[in-house]
């Protein structure tokens, strides 16, 4: 039989799937054993334990200087960076995206801007956001805005101008003003595509938001990283890089349900 | 009521000329099938006719009023494709116009009034056959229930004329020949003016009272741009049909085109006139 | 088919173990030293671009390859890693870095301290008490923490009294002009640019506890252990070096104007860097530092910090648990841990002109 119709059945395709992560696994176990074998106090490749016993320390215990118990402390900083960021950006993308589609006018006046406004690399409005909105909280916040809204703008307002004008005709013929064509017809068939613009952006949006918190921060995932960076703390940057991994992927299964439950007809196709 | 007057119609796209010099005019309540080869300019007519399209000159009236220049209640509409929201459940789809058109703010209606408008919606789906299929998304339908859908939604409105374009050219023949039958009765029962734009000669000949045909003149390849194209022919179909008032179409019995009774003496030729 | 697996599994797990093994020591003819930016560590690119690194390592037969790393830590890493065989690095990053994880490292040259280079700067504050209650922006665990941490306990504060916010040290200058930036702590050339703007004011800086921020060269004691003419070509080409750029000569004005150049700044805001920094331009001063009881001293507030910001690893339950073996023989800690050692030998050797 050609390979390529050899499809593999439940059981091997479970550890086919398991297998390279396994293989990642044991690689690390034997680089990490021979590391240690030669330097005891090594910091690069922490064995098991010593991960095991930060993690309790991160994850559990309050930490001495502060009182605060790290992880959580970390987790719920970053998450409200990221829970505003994407936030606004959300509502800002979908209020231009809008516009833009249902409006030749606003697509004449604001397209060519948010064309422009998404080919700004980010990453280098970083020293004029600090400077201009201060190391607080706020810059952190707008780096994110600024690094995904132009990009959901545009995959929104593309997706709005995909409907097909069939049926804003349509609508106008069942009495619907422009207004009205906006709410009842273009927005509700473009939500779940926001839905996914967002999945998509939560990448995007964590790097920003560990590059923002790297470079000034008291608290947060990519505070902490950067911060033990200083002194090769791997059996903290490990669980932590593994840890923002599971956030964004449990984000990602969960804006996905969101969208099956709000929008059951986004998953039907004619 | 619904009279719709054409009156030297042109319409151009650029240097390209499509229609020429259009005049027609469509007593109430006819049933005209527009027919004609690909690309003749008879689904442009027709979004002049509902007012996606602004004619380059000439000008349309309906009951003497010259047509808005946009889109609007009085004409409803009927594509092959895309004449439902996807998003919305069939009784939304339907529900969807009377809540436009009193919910100017938030296009929907709540307690009373919207169980009226639901109501109402009940019942218009049953007229074209789909009770039960309420909750349903447009995408668990068949093409053929897609269609009827899109002619409950529009008729909600009350059109005074309802634009077909190529509504039931997607459909398999014995759905086809169903939703002709529904379709006949639709027009029989509702004081409105219906224009279909559709290529099978066999169904303009079912439904219609009045067949145009539309050809270009002159159709060279170095001619095809400053020429468009205008009426060919122009069929009130034997015997005459009105609707409304008694009709062979009373009785259950569906004419075909292999039936004799159609067939007789017309007053108007199915060859085309012209060069 | 499971063989094959398994074939490969080897075969990753024995990349992955050739790709992190660490440096091992031996006789090696090729070594490489990682250094960054900064006033007291500037010779070594200057040694690097005008062939006096190539001038000792052929005479000891030997090559050096001098890289410059634009992020400090990522040099002092790189090192921790195994990639390069030395480094420049402060005494407390030494000991927190490379000596808290377990790699044994020699302090080779002890090139000078800094003598003002690192500043607690307040904005419309008059004293250091001032700065109670403030938010105070600073690299986390850096020199600039222990500074803020000394300058504090002088003033019989602690850090619970202030709020730290760890910021980046090259967004330092314009966060300072930022309104909810009102305490800063350091290092130039940011502090000469910092204390020019307005409502500025310098409250403590390292000339008030000196002798505390060393500026090191550092190389795994393995490998000079095995290979002492590496330690030997680095005491030759720092001296080298220094002694020209200390010259009041014109050739000096040359070096100080290149090195000056070289760290973004010019031959006068290089020597303004210079004077905020006790050179060791003899290595007779060096060793005699290295060699005096004061380096414990000093050493072990340095210590003390670390732990108490939990800076020598998650296991150490005491300042002792990494062992510090002095100049004059004495071990500070732990002496079966010994994993930072000041060796005054190729100083003295350069004092002696042995080399």
């Amino acid at each position: 039989m050609r390979l390529i119709n050899l499809h593999p059945d439940r059981g091997t395709r479970l550890v086919l799937g398991l297998a390279p992560f396994g293989a990642l696994m044991l690689a690390y176990l034997i680089g990490s054993a021979v590391r240690l074998a030669a330097n005891p106090a090594d910091k690069l490749l922490p064995a098991l334990t010593t991960l095991a016993a930060s993690i309790e320390r991160l994850a559990f215990l309050p930490d001495p200087r502060t009182g605060d118990i790290l992880l959580w402390a970390d987790t719920l900083a970053s998450l409200a960076r990221l829970g505003w960021g994407l936030g606004l950006a959300t509502g800002g993308a979908l209020a231009i995206g809008l516009a833009v589609a249902v409006l030749p006018l606003a697509r004449a006046a604001l397209s060519p801007l948010v064309a422009f406004v998404s080919m700004v690399p980010p990453l280098a409005l970083l020293p004029i956001l600090f400077i201009l909105l201060g190391l607080g909280e706020v810059s952190k916040v707008a780096l994110i805005v600024i690094g995904v809204m132009p990009v959901m703008t545009r995959d929104l307002a593309l997706a709005a101008h995909a409907l097909p004008r069939e049926q804003i005709v349509k609508a106008e013929t069942l009495s619907a003003s422009t207004w009205l064509i906006a709410i009842r017809v273009v927005l509700p068939q473009i939500l779940p595509r926001l839905i996914d613009s967002l999945r998509l952006q939560l990448g995007p949006a964590f790097l920003f938001l560990i590059a923002a918190e790297a470079i000034s921060a008291d608290a947060g995932l990519g505070y902490r990283i950067f911060l033990v960076r200083r002194y090769l703390a791997m059996d903290v940057i490990f669980p932590y890089v593994a840890w923002i991994t599971l956030l964004a992927v449990l984000l990602d299964i969960g804006l996905t349900g969101l969208r099956r439950r709000l929008f059951p007809w986004s998953e039907l196709r004619a | 009521m619904s009279r719709l007057e054409i009156r030297n119609l042109w319409k151009e796209y650029g240097q390209q000329i499509v229609l020429e010099n259009i005049s027609l005019t469509i007593a109430p309540r006819a049933f005209v099938a527009l027919v004609g080869p690909s690309g003749c300019g008879k689904t442009t007519f027709l979004r002049l006719l509902l007012g996606q399209e602004v004619p380059t000159r000439g000008e349309i009236l309906l009951d003497g009023q010259p047509l808005p220049r946009e889109p609007g209640p009085d004409r409803g509409v009927v594509y092959q494709r895309y004449s439902v929201f996807p998003h919305m459940t069939v009784l939304g789809n339907v529900m969807a116009g009377p809540e436009m058109k009193t919910a100017r703010f938030l296009g929907r209606r709540f307690g009373a009034a919207r169980r009226a408008i639901a109501e109402e919606a009940r019942a218009m789906l049953a007229e074209v056959g789909l009770a039960g299929a309420e909750d349903k998304y447009p995408a668990q339908l068949s093409g053929g229930m897609q269609q009827r859908l899109a002619l409950a939604q529009a008729l909600m409105m009350k059109p005074r004329v309802l634009l077909l374009d190529e509504p039931f050219g997607a459909l398999d023949p014995g759905i086809r020949s169903d939703i002709h039958r529904l379709m006949q009765r639709l027009w029989n029962e509702t004081p409105m003016t219906v224009v279909m734009v559709t290529h099978d000669l066999k169904e303009a000949f079912t439904l219609a009272t009045r067949i145009i045909a539309f050809e270009r003149r002159r159709d060279r390849p170095e001619e095809r741009d400053r020429y468009g194209a205008s009426v060919g022919s122009d069929i009130a179909v034997w015997p005459p049909r009105s609707a409304g008032g008694p009709t062979i179409w009373t009785s259950d019995y569906l004419p075909d085109r292999d039936d004799p009774i159609l067939w007789g003496p017309t007053t108007g030729t199915t060859r085309p006139q012209g060069a | 088919m499971m063989t094959r697996r398994t074939g490969l599994l080897a075969a990753l797990a024995a990349l992955g173990a050739l790709t992190f093994s660490p440096a091992m020591a031996e006789e090696k003819k090729d070594f490489k030293i990682a250094w960054s930016i900064y006033a007291g560590w500037m010779p070594w690119g200057y040694a690097a671009d005008h062939g006096i690194v190539k001038k000792w390592a052929e005479k000891y037969g030997i090559t050096i390859e001098v890289t410059q790393f634009n992020d400090y830590v990522e040099s002092i890493n790189q090192y921790t890693a195994g990639a390069y065989d030395a480094v420049t690095v402060t005494n407390m990053d030494a000991l927190s870095i490379p000596a808290a994880g377990g790699v044994d490292t020699t302090a080779v040259i002890v090139g000078d301290f800094s003598n003002g280079n690192d500043a607690v700067i307040l904005k419309d504050g008059a004293t250091l008490a001032d700065i109670k209650g403030r938010p105070v922006n600073l690299v986390e665990f850096s020199v600039s923490h222990y500074l803020l941490a000394r300058a504090l306990d002088s003033v019989g504060m602690s850090e619970q009294d202030v709020q730290v916010i760890n910021t980046a040290d090259p967004d330092m200058i314009g966060a300072f002009q930022t309104p909810e930036v009102t305490a800063m702590v350091t290092w130039n050339p940011m502090v000469s640019a910092i204390v020019k703007l307005p409502g500025a004011t310098k409250v403590f800086d390292s000339s008030q506890i000196p002798g505390e921020i060393l500026d090191l060269a550092v190389a795994n004691t393995e490998t000079v252990k095995d290979n002492p003419d590496f330690a030997k070509a680095m005491a030759g080409i720092w001296y080298d070096t220094v002694t020209l750029m200390a010259a009041d000569t014109a050739e000096g004005a040359a070096a100080r104007a290149a090195m000056g150049a070289a760290s973004g700044t010019d031959q006068a805001g290089f020597e303004e860097q210079l004077a905020a920094t006790k050179l060791y331009a003899k290595p007779s001063d060096a060793v005699a530092f290295v060699t005096s009881a004061e380096l414990g001293a000093k050493m072990d507030h340095v210590r003390k910090f670390l732990f108490d910001k939990g800076l020598l690893g998650p296991s150490a339950s005491s300042p002792d648990a990494v062992g510090i073996a002095l100049g004059d023989g004495t071990v500070l800690g732990d002496g079966a841990n010994v994993k930072l050692r000041f060796a005054p030998d190729w100083m003295q050797a350069a004092a002696d002109g042995k080399l």
